[in-house]
């Protein structure tokens, strides 16, 4: 009797143990008698959040490949939890087991996975003229070759209360000097200017590229050219400190304490009247509270209105891999992404902003005045500051907040954490 | 007094070896014996080897190459990495700093709190196992999940708490400042991990034989020095494990300090173990290096440990 128990349940837990075995999801493939070539495509996107869409956009490319071309594609969807995506990655591609498609972060990643020679070239496919030439350059590595295609784009600057703004005829600031009257007629009213949440280490980290890149775009255009030759200093971004200074001194307290999801919700709830955040965070603030208004403004950071400009950048982007044995169905479902008439459909469902001219589908309503901007051309590309740089500024700008280090110890750090980028990565 | 160990094993077997024969069939014997306690070990040895030994060696082996986690190709660089960690890095030797100040005031408080909880409740009667049950209660929790709860308490219950006038002491920058987030990160590791060495305590205390207690306290010993002189050598085993414990887990922290402070702000809770952690998966990704600081860490523990054990082992006393 006893060894008939044991004996079920040890079979019980083997059978439990192969049944939390992989766990990878497979888009249908259809199993057609006619001699058709059978590919296997292995695709790895860090956005498990987005599952639904991507199996329902490559079902439709499976069938298109099999009418078009007569080969039954077998996608292999690998969706990784985010803060997992990055790590999984690379140790598949240190083991060789590279995936054929991966998704990578335009500008942080690009530059490291292209020296590592892990990009196909993708600059003759179709796509790559599909594209918009505002999100072009955020694909193309230094040396003019497209390597992936653009999934997330953003612009950003900060977000502002819309019901807050227009109830105090207040204008969008386009100086500093604007700016500070915008702070005082607010503080007038009793409502706190700015929302601080500086638990969350990249908030004060956005600071850098809003600032770099506005100075970038107007008084000191090589700045990135010289750092990376060695030659620059944080001393030439003038601006560096001026709108950080004047934000974290109207703000919320316990800045320190809060981070973006409270943040989310505060500014939701109408505790601030801006935010400097990006457009990312809408899917929170929305859940927060469905009927909030709140818009897409640039960040001034000195007294020259053309240096007012909102940031343009492309996150998530999907990559071809130079080690993959199935390249021409791997070029073919990226230049589907950006199919003439299925890509619309696609990107719109997964809520992200038009890229080409093949989109054809309303913005955000909180986009709409910032799309204005960029087709006026107030903007500029996402500075090319090396990601380690913007890690390391992470973690000085929450010092320099909380009172720990002074404008040299940041200005050094930073200067460091370049020369350190240069030299590890000659 | 109870052994722990192999030692004690050994000995039970070696036992029940029969006593007569001749030499050859005594150590034929005693081979078998070995044998089978090495089949015995070999299913977790193999586990061990696998899982802690051969990363151990590839953490060795990298530590003197440059690689990035990314790159097709390295190269060695020999003893450049630690000599690196020692002149060229002031965030690591503010983290060593750092650690160093947390172990030693985790060493005192854990051990010292916890025997003393252990003593007061050994003299329980009655509420001895309620006590028990609640003290030993937080180690059950996992360490990170208690840790975000805090965070929660931290940011949110008691900077409400303190807006009653008698909690105004509770309106600090928990997790904020400086300063006052190290006491954050003790308080949490305190509160996790004082019911195990206090369970420890517990035990070895019911092994002090009570006819010492009372030959002291009829020679006109006060409590007090009941405590020093009876008491605490005869639990000097237990005292030698909780602090090599202690000891051990506090220079290599980890969960808290991330889920609480992430090493924030800036740097200034910024613990050895989350910076090897950031120098491996952030900024530059340097994987060589950020394994030489972690080899690093592994030599000043096992130094640490090792005189520890040594100088505590001396004073353990048989009954």
């Amino acid at each position: 009797m006893k060894k008939a128990i044991s004996s079920v349940l040890s079979f019980m837990l083997g059978i439990g143990l192969l049944a939390g075995c992989s766990s990878n999801d497979t888009a249908s493939s259809q199993n057609d008698t006619k001699a058709s070539k059978q590919v296997e495509l292995k695709v790895f996107i860090g956005q498990p959040r987005f599952k639904k869409q991507y199996e329902t956009y490559f079902d439709q490319f499976v069938k298109k490949e099999k009418q078009d071309k007569n080969i039954d594609v077998k996608i292999k969807l690998e969706l990784p939890n985010v803060n997992q995506a990055s790590q999984l990655l690379k140790t598949r591609l240190a083991s060789g087991d590279s995936p054929d498609i991966f998704s990578l972060h335009a500008i942080n990643d690009i530059p490291l996975f292209n020296k590592a020679g892990y990009l196909e070239d993708l600059s003759k496919e179709p796509f790559a003229d599909k594209l918009y030439d505002t999100v072009k350059p955020a694909v193309t590595t230094t040396d003019g070759k497209v390597v992936a295609v653009p999934l997330e784009t953003l612009q950003w600057g900060y977000l502002y209360n819309k019901k807050i703004f227009s109830d105090l005829g207040l204008k969008i600031p386009q100086t500093m000097s604007e700016m500070k009257e915008t702070v005082k007629v607010l503080k007038q009213h009793n409502i706190t200017p700015f929302l601080l949440t500086y638990k969350d280490a990249y908030i004060p980290q956005l600071f850098l590229p809003l600032t770099v890149g506005g100075d970038v775009s107007t008084t000191t255009p090589d700045f990135i050219k010289s750092m990376n030759e060695g030659k620059g200093s944080f001393k030439d971004v003038k601006d560096l400190f001026n709108v950080m200074d004047l934000v974290n001194a109207n703000g919320t307290k316990r800045a320190f304490e809060n981070g973006q999801d409270q943040g989310a919700s505060d500014f939701a709830n109408g505790k601030a009247a801006m935010w400097v955040q990006g457009p990312w965070m809408a899917d929170s603030i929305v859940s927060a509270n469905k009927d909030f208004e709140f818009g897409v403004a640039p960040l001034p950071i000195n007294d020259d209105p053309k240096a007012t400009l909102l940031n343009l950048s492309t996150s998530t982007s999907l990559a071809v891999s130079k080690m993959s044995k199935n390249k021409a169905v791997a070029k073919d479902l990226i230049n589907y992404i950006l199919d003439d008439k299925d890509s619309s459909d696609f990107y719109k469902s997964l809520g992200f902003n038009a890229v080409s001219k093949v989109h054809t589908f309303e913005p955000f309503p909180w986009l709409k005045e910032s799309s204005d901007y960029v087709s006026q051309g107030r903007a500029y590309q996402d500075p090319a500051i090396p990601s380690a740089v913007k890690d390391e500024s992470q973690k000085l700008f929450q010092s320099y907040l909380a009172g720990d280090a002074s404008k040299a110890d940041v200005i050094k750090g930073l200067d460091r954490a370049w020369d350190q980028f240069n030299k590890n990565n000659k | 007094m109870p052994q722990l160990g192999k030692q004690s094993n050994q000995m039970a077997i070696n036992q029940v070896q029969p006593k007569t024969s001749s030499k050859s069939t005594l150590s034929l014997k005693k081979q078998k014996g070995t044998l089978s306690l090495l089949l015995f070990v070999l299913p977790a040895f193999i586990f061990y080897f696998v899982f802690l030994l051969i990363p151990t060696v590839g953490a060795g082996f990298y530590s003197f190459t440059d690689w990035n986690a990314l790159s097709q190709t390295f190269h060695f660089v020999g003893f450049s990495n630690y000599i690196e960690a020692f002149k060229d890095d002031p965030d690591f030797r503010h983290s060593f700093f750092f650690t160093l100040k947390y172990t030693a005031f985790m060493f005192v408080f854990q051990n010292v709190i916890a025997l003393l909880l252990a003593l007061f409740i050994e003299t329980r009667v009655r509420t001895k196992g309620f006590f028990r049950t609640i003290f030993f209660m937080p180690n059950m929790l996992s360490l990170i999940i208690s840790a975000l709860m805090f965070s929660f308490i931290f940011s949110n219950v008691l900077p409400e708490l303190s807006k009653k006038a008698i909690f105004h002491l509770l309106d600090q920058p928990w997790i904020g400042d400086a300063k006052v987030s190290f006491y954050s990160i003790l308080i949490v590791s305190l509160w996790h991990g004082i019911g195990y060495m206090m369970v420890i305590y517990m035990a070895a205390l019911q092994g002090v034989p009570s006819h010492l207690k009372e030959a002291a306290m009829i020679d006109g010993a006060n409590p007090f020095q009941r405590l020093i002189h009876v008491t605490i050598p005869m639990i000097m085993h237990a005292i030698t494990i909780c602090a090599f414990l202690t000891l051990n887990g506090a220079f290599k922290v980890f969960d808290v300090v991330y889920a609480l402070t992430a090493g924030g702000p800036g740097r200034s809770t910024q613990v050895m173990a989350l910076n090897i952690y950031e120098e491996a998966f952030s900024n530059n990704f340097r994987y060589g290096y950020a394994n030489a600081k972690a080899m690093i860490l592994f030599l000043i523990v096992l130094v640490i440990t090792l005189i520890q054990v040594k100088v505590l082992k001396k004073k353990e006393v048989e009954a």
